[in-house]
């Protein structure tokens, strides 16, 4: 039995909007999950509908067995950060964060000891005598962070909780936040546009857009099986690589034409017999290799270098590649110059292909997507 | 002399020097990426090379040619602005011919060089749009367009792809380097994304506080960063640094991290026995059979990498980052191996860096 | 965004309603007015029944004016030309003047600038008879007394202020940027403060130069002192309605519909730009 349960759930706005389609989600104790989305793809909506700030227009929603969608928000058992980090300008930075401990009727000692555990979690304790307008932006969302986590609550919610942070904080705190609710088993939805944010964090990510939910997966799922083509360019970073392409079935290759005459060919035994028949049925597709998954081979097919950035730990290389350009993730830094003609290989276990049109998954390295 | 320098900039608001002797030099057709915090000082830096903010003393001499004094229209050179900054009443053609407009150029010339300038940045089917009616994708473009039509021998780019989402900011970071290259522009680019500064500076420079605290190539920055300030700066995940004091025993100088000593190679003697902080990038640790004993706390996966936070026996956190699809322990204890040559050392009184030394480039400039 | 019960709808309704009522009576009681006789304006109880007649209006335009007792000459269409003269010129005049000067204060921040703009409010504050007795007899030593010329000049004290720290907020709503790039486009500041900063704040230039004309409109102080009868505005020339023999009710309505005519009309036209220019306003995101 899932802990919180989203069930055809619909928000629409006026009559007009239709900001959330149909959502199911079933999340068990103990999760971290993410809503992830570009502005307007309903995880807002949907965060707030969990909350009780928005109504529901269709489904139900039940934590814990019990059906909340109409009860207040007060009433619900759940916790939440704002983006906009809605700080008391009356209280101490210290006060705000107790303040969540309010109806909780512990010692003032105990009360004392929380804050200052999650006050040194996410860094303020050397602000907690300050007011919040005197603190800075990334400060002020460290705070409003601090006081989402300290309460007791059976749901977390937070709402672009880091996406204000000092960036030399951000690796540290994402890995403290999450050691921090797993440690207590704590169960969190936070909602963000920022996959990194995501991948980091959470155990499985919603990715929605235009109102739907995409996919509802695992980071690593999401990145190695991505339902459709969609989810397949807007996780990862950098992007995939995506080229259209028409397939040839030969003997015991599979060609995958590209254009300007470049061809991908691979053993036919790297593909199980479903994607050789479904690849025999429909021929043009789309497919794509993760930036990660592009070899430097000088055996490979040609590509000329129109870019080489060496980022400290990673290095990205950019080539001119079947009429387009193929983005390459290397862990160490190459001295290819701009013009230099490369080789490119790519093993079939690398290789995702989506239809042409609806880009909907085939197959992921040789074998069917099966959703 | 071509190119742009700037000698003994100073520009104080309401007392407050907001750029405190400032000198730089951009040699021609070369990139300078002018990275720091908000609120460093590098918009009001951009602002008065370009003429419409009046430094208080300083030159600024661009093409060999003292321009202080000068009006902006006279300066000759191109911008784009973080907030676009695009004409709201004029469509997009209008607001890239502009430039060309107010150089008298015909009808003809300026038909083509727009065609040219839209065509390379892929936004010649919006020309008739009005700004509110482009994405930020597309404003973006258009305010890149204003500034290059006119082919200005100094650009100037005020963190333009700060307001465009992630995918198109990388998407842009690989297709600068071909629009500038072309042109031989001397260019600065601002920005306060480090990766953005690594990727198109052919020289770095850090603002902070007003005050340059560090010129270098992307490798000196990264590698042999001024001060720890600029270490955390540098590095996604960000740099470990942690107090140490280096000793030396028989088998060279170490430092003790979770009871243990780590050994250094040499080249670190400077630092003997002083108080230290040593900068550890998560990339250059990895789990290992011995090493540093440590606990670990939470994966956090990101970017093609695994991060990793542990914690030492003191309670220490050291972040260690290895690429995607390695293998690694992902809970309970593990031991951590230090690759020797990679750790920097700095200070604990003023946060300057000990070792490793400069090397010749960086104390030339 | 809020959804609303029927009853919350109904609700707002009947309050939005009585709104408009209590705000639209005394206009809609006025062009009720003006469409009666004196008698059946005065009688008691009053009542909304009556014979409408245009009377009232064929008098005002024919620049006679009957009562029960006499008929006498009145100037009330001379009275409405000279308003027109008088408000479009001050308001043209200080146009002409506080929207540079505007720009000015807005961009050019110097020593003490703030403090002139200051000064240049305050006019506002004085009470208009002390500065009026001064100046009536500068103004006759000048010989600048009972003209367009003089009066468009004290119009200012009103005009100007108000243009000027109208204009002055809209100036510094554009973003600097936008004026930075046009320059380093190779535009001179003169063509950037024509072809930007104008076209950008013209809405606000618009609503500005309206409530100054409303105003200017409105004065009556200034004419009363300052103006002979053949210069003298509406708001001056209504008293002849108040005669020896009685107030002439209907037509002093009759009146007070045609002199807000103008300005109603002005504001009804001017609203759709300035609702337009509003929505201009986005420069990001």
């Amino acid at each position: 039995m899932s802990y919180l349960t989203l069930a055809g759930v619909n928000k629409i706005y006026g009559k007009v909007v239709h900001a959330v389609k149909d959502l199911d989600l079933s999340i068990d104790k103990g999760e971290i999950i993410a809503l992830l989305g570009s502005s307007g793809c309903g995880k807002t909506s949907t965060l707030r509908m969990i909350a009780g700030f928005e109504s529901v227009t269709g489904g139900s929603i039940s934590l814990d067995g019990k059906q909340i969608d109409t009860l207040p928000p007060a009433k619900r058992g759940v916790a939440m950060a704002f983006e906009g980090y809605s700080l008391y300008p009356p209280l101490t930075i210290y006060e705000n964060i107790a303040f969540a401990l309010k109806g909780s009727r512990l010692a003032s000692s105990d009360v004392d000891k929380r804050v200052r555990e999650v006050a040194h979690l996410v860094e303020i304790e050397d602000i907690l005598d300050r007011y919040p307008s005197s603190v800075s932006g990334g400060q002020q969302q460290r705070v409003s962070l601090a006081r989402a986590l300290i309460r007791d609550a059976d749901l977390h919610l937070l709402d672009e909780p880091m996406g204000q942070l000092e960036p030399q904080l951000r690796a540290l705190l994402r890995g403290r936040v999450k050691h921090f609710i797993q440690e207590r088993g704590l169960t969190a939805i936070l909602v963000t546009h920022d996959q990194t944010e995501a991948n980091a964090l959470a155990d499985r990510i919603a990715v929605m857009e235009d109102g739907e939910l995409q996919q509802f997966d695992t980071p690593r799922a999401l990145k190695n099986r991505p339902a459709n083509l969609f989810t397949g360019t807007f996780i990862g970073e950098p992007p995939m690589n995506v080229f259209p392409a028409q397939t040839r079935l030969q003997d015991d290759r599979v060609h995958f034409l590209l254009e300007d005459d470049v061809a991908l060919d691979f053993d036919r035994a790297s593909f199980s017999d479903a994607v050789v028949e479904r690849l025999d049925r429909g021929t043009e597709v789309t497919i794509g290799i993760r930036p990660d998954a592009v070899n430097l081979d000088s055996n490979g097919k040609p590509a000329k270098v129109f870019v080489n950035q060496w980022l400290g730990d990673q290095t990205h290389i950019a080539a001119e590649f079947a009429g387009g350009s193929i983005v390459s993730v290397e862990h160490q830094r190459l001295a290819l110059t701009e013009g230099e003609i490369i080789g490119i290989t790519i093993a079939a276990q690398d290789l995702h292909i989506f239809e042409s049109s609806g880009g909907r998954a085939i197959s992921h390295g040789g074998q069917l997507n099966e959703r | 002399m071509s190119g742009i320098q700037i000698k003994s900039l100073t520009k104080t608001y309401k007392s407050d020097a907001v750029l405190d002797d400032i000198s730089l030099e951009v040699p021609e057709g070369k990139t300078l990426a002018l990275f720091g915090p908000s609120g460093a000082g590098k918009t009001v830096l951009l602002r008065c090379i370009a003429g419409a903010v009046e430094p208080e003393a300083g030159q600024i001499i661009l093409n060999g040619m003292d321009v202080s004094g000068l009006p902006p229209e006279e300066r000759n050179l191109g911008m784009a602005f973080q907030n676009f900054a695009l004409f709201p009443h004029m469509s997009a053609e209008e607001n890239i011919a502009s430039p060309l407009k107010a150089r008298k150029s015909t009808r003809d010339q300026i038909s083509t060089a727009v065609r040219r300038v839209t065509e390379l940045l892929k936004i010649d089917h919006v020309l008739g749009h009005a700004p509110k009616e482009l994405s930020n994708g597309q404003k973006q473009r258009t305010a890149l367009a204003r500034a290059l039509i006119a082919e200005p021998d100094i650009l100037l780019l005020d963190d333009p792809l700060r307001n465009v989402d992630a995918k198109l900011r990388f998407e842009m970071r690989l297709e600068l380097p071909r629009l500038l290259s072309g042109r031989g522009a001397t260019v600065i680019y601002v920005t306060q994304d480090y990766k953005e500064a690594m990727a198109l500076g052919d020289t770095i420079a850090v603002l902070d506080g007003g005050h340059i605290t560090q010129i270098g190539s992307p490798e000196d920055v990264y590698l042999r960063p001024a001060n720890t300030a600029i270490a955390s700066l540098f590095g996604d995940p960000v740099i470990n640094l942690l107090d140490v004091v280096p000793e030396r025993d028989e088998s060279g100088i170490f430092v003790m991290l979770s009871d243990q000593k780590v050994h250094l190679n040499s080249g670190y003697d400077a630092a003997v026995g002083r108080e230290a902080i040593i900068g550890l990038r998560p990339e250059s640790l990895r789990f290992a059979n011995e090493g540093i004993p440590v606990e670990i706390e939470a994966e956090t996966p990101f970017n093609e990498k695994i991060v990793t936070l542990t914690q030492t026996k003191r309670g220490r956190e050291i972040i260690v980052s290895r690429p995607a699809g390695t293998d690694a322990p992902s809970t309970g204890t593990a031991c951590i191996a230090v690759e020797g040559t990679s750790a920097v050392l700095f200070d604990r009184k003023n946060g300057e860096r000990i070792v490793p030394a400069s090397d010749e480039k960086e104390q030339a400039a | 965004m809020h959804h609303y019960s029927p009853l919350e709808r109904v609700l707002r309704g009947v309050a939005l309603t009585a709104i408009v009522i209590f705000f639209m009576f005394p206009i809609f009681w006025i062009v009720l007015m003006s469409l009666q006789t004196n008698e059946t304006i005065l009688r008691s109880p009053p009542s909304m029944v009556f014979e409408p007649t245009f009377s009232n209006y064929a008098a005002i335009i024919a620049g006679r004016l009957d009562s029960n007792v006499a008929s006498m000459g009145i100037e009330f269409m001379n009275n409405l030309m000279n308003s027109i003269i008088l408000s479009v010129g001050s308001v043209t005049v200080a146009l002409i003047l506080g929207v540079p000067a505007a720009y000015a204060f807005a961009r050019h921040k110097f020593r003490g600038s703030e403090d002139i703009a200051f000064t240049l409010l305050s006019f506002r504050f004085a009470p208009p008879l002390l500065v009026l007795l001064p100046l009536t007899m500068y103004f006759q030593q000048i010989g600048l007394a009972d003209t367009y010329l003089g009066l468009i000049w004290v119009y200012q004290l009103i005009c100007l202020p108000l243009i000027l720290w109208i204009v002055r907020g809209y100036f510094e709503d554009i973003p600097q940027d936008i004026e930075h790039a046009y320059r380093i486009a190779g535009h001179s500041w003169f063509a950037t403060f024509r072809k930007i900063a104008l076209p950008l704040a013209g809405p606000g230039i618009a609503a500005a130069a309206l409530l100054a004309f409303i105003f200017a409109w409105n004065n009556f102080i200034f004419a009363l002192v300052l103006a002979s009868a053949d210069k003298q505005p509406v708001t001056v020339g209504a008293l002849a309605f108040v005669t020896a023999s009685g107030i002439q009710y209907g037509q002093i309505a009759a009146a007070v519909v045609l002199s807000i005519t103008p300005t109603l009309a002005l504001a009804l036209y001017a609203q759709r730009y300035l609702v337009e220019g509003l929505s201009l306003g986005a420069v990001k995101g």
